[in-house]
């Protein structure tokens, strides 16, 4: 999608075509571009990003949550906490908005043919994942077993809640979902306890198995030995990161982590890489 | 091509550019400041002296529209901005720290996805630079692998003559086309005498064993003594020909209004600040590392290249302090440790 004799900063324009709350703060946009050629051109990979713009206000910098494989529109999902996202709130179907993208890299999804996929996620973190997870439920004879853990602070903080039960219906998912202690309401079907802790009680097994890990860095940091105790290696674990952005071509300067760029060279990574990385994120 | 200009000829070139409807730029004093900026007549030329900051707004303004939008009903438009609007450019008088930034940020503007705003405006421009004959303190070139007549980014080069005028080489086919369209204003050099050369810091760095020390040490007790006294201002990067972090933002209303790129600096706190309130580089020293790790380990990780010219902007007008050459002596010290 890259024109060299193109405005590199110019958004295609999209109509909010439906806005979904999943949260009291964190609201879904489903957006259809408006351009035709662009409706049906634009391409992107699970694991990519954009810039959403509200004029006005500015850009900011979420992942592409809806899958690749539902075409037609795109869906991005934020919580209202600054200028830009309480300004992207504000908008009602029919209004416009502007998107640039897709960018970044994506997860190697055909490289996790014939294999077991455990997304372990938490909060609004899902999003990132929830592409990748309606990529793979779409294609689904392409796995094997497909389990993920899902954790917020209460019930109330769990996003795409119809999904959840969707997912949680169907034969061919296994869903844990879990809220902190404290978080569950009388009505909770799902674990109590912390997503590290929920995962070491599941004890997946690592065989052919790809861990997709997304959530605060709190959370991952308590994750990853779980996964390593489980026995999965660095490279079988991925993880999206994100930092502050603004251009999100490699140019602007701050979403960097040492000389790695979040924008160019991620936002997908392995744990291996994440590793090797200074711990700067 | 090797040529020589009197005083009174270069004049007659410059007004004949600025006649000839390009827009030619150079050091000139605006409210006591030396800045490149237009000037409208040759006599607005100063050569004796630094200006403040750098050329590169020549190419990447301090500020610059990247869209305009306008709202009427459910309707939003948005208009491109029409690189054919940049004007044809001469920057005159371009000192050697200041042109050889400009290749410097051919890198990043060209890379992978291409940032029209920079190398429309870069194709559009000739560069004429000016031999340095006035170093101070700050100055240190040199130490960098640079020169007081180094010609990187140049397109005609200036040396200044003993008794005026000066000598003219070309460096490009730009340059070549300058000289070919005055021939009339150029001479075949005689026997010249130069100006001397400015004589910068004489210390030279290893920047190989500075990278090297670098990429072993982002964790290291040094950066907390390196950047304590930073302040976070950010005149280092506004000043400097190097840097080119920036920042995006909307000016205006819902209705209408502007999308514009800014000048920005990795000294601000707010640089990588999330909406979470969750900031990857929460204190000062870590901004300040970045800071030096750009410039002289991550851009060369990228492109080979390191992100200073020796200029000495950034310690000349720093509030705390802060030398960056004393930064690197500091560095390579504990490199040979």
């Amino acid at each position: 999608m890259c024109d060299q004799n193109k405005n590199i900063y110019l958004p295609y324009l999209a109509t909010v075509d439906e806005v979904i709350d999943e949260t009291p703060d964190v609201r879904t946009l489903r957006l259809v571009f408006q351009d035709e050629q662009v409706r049906e051109n634009f391409n992107f990979r699970a694991g990519q990003f954009a810039e959403y713009s509200a004029f006005g206000a500015g850009e900011s910098t979420f992942c592409i949550a809806s899958s690749p494989t539902r075409t037609g529109y795109i869906e991005c999902c934020f919580r209202g906490v600054g200028r830009v996202t309480e300004a992207l709130r504000r908008l009602e179907p029919g209004n416009t908005v502007g998107v640039r993208g897709p960018y970044g890299n994506s997860f190697p999804i055909e490289s996790f043919f014939g294999k077991n996929l455990l997304f372990v996620t938490g909060g609004i973190a899902l999003p990132p994942l929830r592409t990748l997870i309606w990529n793979c439920l779409d294609w689904r004879e392409k796995f094997g077993d497909i389990t993920i853990v899902y954790g917020a602070r209460t019930e109330a903080d769990l996003v795409y809640k119809r999904e959840l039960a969707e997912w949680q219906q169907r034969g061919d998912v296994r869903l844990v979902k879990t809220v902190d202690p404290g978080g569950n309401g009388p009505q909770w079907d799902g674990k109590v306890g912390f997503v590290p802790t929920v995962l070491d009680e599941l004890a997946p097994a690592a065989e052919n198995t790809i861990a997709l890990v997304c959530g605060p860095p709190i959370m991952i940091k308590f994750t990853l030995p779980v996964l390593e105790k489980l026995g999965f290696n660095d490279e079988d674990i991925y993880t999206t990161l994100e930092n502050r952005m603004k251009c999100g071509l490699g140019k602007c300067g701050r979403c960097n982590v040492g000389n790695i760029y979040v924008c160019k060279d991620g936002p997908v990574f392995t744990a291996k890489q994440v590793k090797a990385m200074p711990q700067e994120f | 091509m090797r040529k020589q200009i009197s005083a009174d000829n270069f004049n007659i070139l410059l007004q004949t550019l600025i006649d000839g409807g390009s827009r030619v730029v150079g050091p000139k004093r605006v409210a006591g400041t030396l800045l490149y900026e237009p000037l409208t007549a040759p006599d607005q030329l100063v050569l004796d002296e630094l200006p403040r900051r750098s050329v590169k707004e020549a190419f990447f303004p301090v500020c610059e529209d990247l869209l305009a939008y306008q709202k009427q009903g459910q309707q939003l438009t948005v208009q491109d901005v029409d690189p054919s609007r940049f004007a044809e450019t001469v920057l005159v008088g371009v000192r050697p720290c200041d042109a050889a930034a400009i290749p410097v940020l051919d890198a990043v503007f060209s890379w992978d996805y291409k940032d029209q705003f920079f190398l429309e405006r870069r194709a559009r421009t000739t560069i004429i630079g000016l031999t340095c004959t006035t170093a101070d303190d700050a100055c240190f070139c040199t130490a960098v692998g640079l020169a007081p007549d180094e010609t990187r980014g140049a397109d005609l080069m200036l040396t200044p003559l003993v008794g005026g005028g000066y000598l003219v080489e070309s460096h490009s086919e730009k340059g070549e086309a300058l000289l070919q369209t005055h021939a009339a204003l150029f001479s075949e050099p005689g026997a010249v005498q130069p100006l001397p050369l400015a004589q910068p810091q004489t210390s030279t760095f290893d920047l190989k064993k500075i990278k090297a020390w670098l990429d072993g040490h982002f964790e290291d007790q040094a950066w907390d003594s390196i950047a304590t006294r930073c302040v976070g201002c950010g005149a280092c990067a506004f000043v400097c020909p190097a840097c080119h972090c920036f920042d995006i933002v909307d000016e205006g209303t819902e209705k209408s209004g502007k999308r514009r790129k800014f000048w920005d600096a990795c000294g601000f706190w707010k640089f990588t600040h999330h909406a979470s309130g969750h900031n990857p580089r929460d204190f000062q020293p870590k901004r300040y590392r970045n800071r030096i790790m750009h410039k002289f380990k991550y851009y060369d990780d990228k492109f080979g290249q390191t992100l200073c010219t020796g200029c000495g902007r950034c310690i000349r007008l720093c509030p705390v302090g802060i030398d960056i050459a004393g930064v690197l002596e500091e560095i390579q010290k504990k490199a040979d440790d």
